[in-house]
């Protein structure tokens, strides 16, 4: 099997973007409810593993996390997110392929440090709330009104930037095993990896 | 017919954009949007998408985004003000939304209802992305409305054995109705994309020769004139 992508790697690529997509998108609707944004990180990773350990079944080569990541990054833009996403997923992107390659995408162990760091990319939509703070908070309260805004505020503190991070890794590492587990009791018993 | 996100059959229309004049357009209204706080301008970037879905024969949707978006300007202007503390969260929750976020969809309604998967790969190979995003994104703009079929007739036969939001079963055991709707929807949505893969490497799509484009595309005057008003709003924008 030679190193370079081919156009059956691409296709792949493009199919469970589109799915990681739509399940990202479908179980972020459920953060328009604001208590339950600050719950997104945690529950996100996990639902999305089974799709993510699926397509880690099909990559064999360098390249196809960062290309996959590249396109997020573009859709998140293109749905009115900042360019701060944009850059974040993809080196998030980057440094998981790095790790999946490391374990020449077969190890398990490799799989689940890669996709905890891959699942850090979900910081990007929300680091504005901490690195600009000030600018970010004034569009808030210029766009959503001062009770909105206020509300906002006193949820996030920065020390919960901290916590989230954490709170993104071991969600990573759960819906590593997760979607190990689904994998294993579905796909691999009809026959299908 | 079936419904199509990049549509396969070429419009009926008079006013024919260029695919990376709609592109640019919709950038400027997504960043103006980010950081726009003047009513005019906001306006007038409303106005693009919807002026441009109305000279394309897409009256419907035409109609129920200017209708939603006249409501939501009237909410946000007359009763985000008077009202307070939990309502005024809800109210602005709700109509925050739409005013900030509706100019980005329409747009992007506009983009992909009009745009053929030919027209976007020829400006894509024009504007010198490689072949390596091009080919996955006009996978993924294809495999949209594949998975939502898909996730409507998973569900239809799901409902018909008692498993679904309704039935109750959703508050009992969430993770098992995950796995009833997610499971099937990947079996058929990874067999789907074998098939896919291998249909176009019958049409050659892996081949080392470079591939021509028969769709013609290049710039209008119609391309000029709205370009030119998006870069003074823009202009504007920044100024202000």
């Amino acid at each position: 099997m030679s190193e370079k992508l081919e156009v059956q790697d691409l296709i792949n690529v493009g199919i469970f973007t589109a799915l990681y997509f739509l399940i990202m998108f479908a179980s972020g609707m459920l953060g328009f409810i604001p208590i339950i944004f600050l719950f997104f990180p945690l529950y996100m990773p996990i639902i999305s593993s089974i799709p993510f350990m699926l397509f880690l079944t099909k990559v064999k080569k360098f390249g196809m996390v960062t290309i996959m990541s590249i396109i997020l990054g573009l859709l998140m833009f293109a749905t009115g997110h900042t360019w701060v996403p944009l850059v974040a997923t993809i080196i998030c992107g980057f440094f998981a392929d790095l790790i999946f390659k490391a374990g020449k995408y077969q190890s398990f162990k490799h799989t689940v440090l890669g996709y905890s760091i891959f699942s850090f990319w979900l910081m990007g939509a929300m680091l504005p709330l901490w690195i600009m703070r000030d600018s970010y908070f004034a569009y808030i309260r210029e766009s959503m009104g001062k009770e909105y805004a206020n509300a906002i505020f006193t949820m996030t503190p920065v020390w919960i930037a901290y916590v989230m991070v954490g709170v993104i890794f071991i969600a990573g590492i759960i819906g590593a095993f997760f979607g190990k587990a689904i994998l294993k009791k579905h796909f691999k018993r009809a026959g299908i990896l | 017919m079936q419904k199509e996100i990049l549509r396969s059959v070429e419009a009926n229309t008079y006013f024919k954009l260029d695919p990376r004049t709609k592109l640019m357009l919709m950038l400027i209204i997504n960043i103006s949007i980010f950081g726009g706080a003047i009513i005019y301008i906001m306006l007038l970037m409303a106005a693009i998408p919807l002026f441009l879905l109305f000279v394309n024969k897409k009256i419907k949707p035409a109609l129920y985004c200017t209708l939603a978006y006249t409501l939501a300007i009237l909410i946000n202007e007359f009763l985000v003000p008077v009202t307070y503390g939990i309502l005024n969260i809800f109210i602005v929750m709700v109509s925050g939304m739409l005013y900030r976020m509706m100019p980005g969809f329409i747009m992007g309604y506009y983009l992909i209802s009009t745009t053929t998967v030919s027209e976007f790969i020829a400006s894509m190979e024009h504007m010198h992305v490689p072949q390596k995003i091009i080919i996955p994104m006009a996978v993924m703009f294809r495999f949209f409305p594949t998975i939502g079929e898909e996730a409507r007739s998973i569900s239809n036969a799901m409902r018909m054995r008692r498993v679904g939001f309704s039935s109750g079963g959703f508050f009992k055991n969430p993770i098992l109705m995950l796995e009833y709707r997610l499971i099937p929807l990947l079996m058929s949505t990874v067999k789907i994309g074998d098939e896919l893969s291998a249909a176009s490497l019958t049409r050659g799509l892996g081949g080392p020769v470079k591939r021509t484009n028969i769709c013609e595309i290049g710039f209008g005057i119609q391309d000029i004139i709205l370009s030119i008003i998006a870069v003074t709003t823009f202009i504007g924008f920044i100024l202000l």
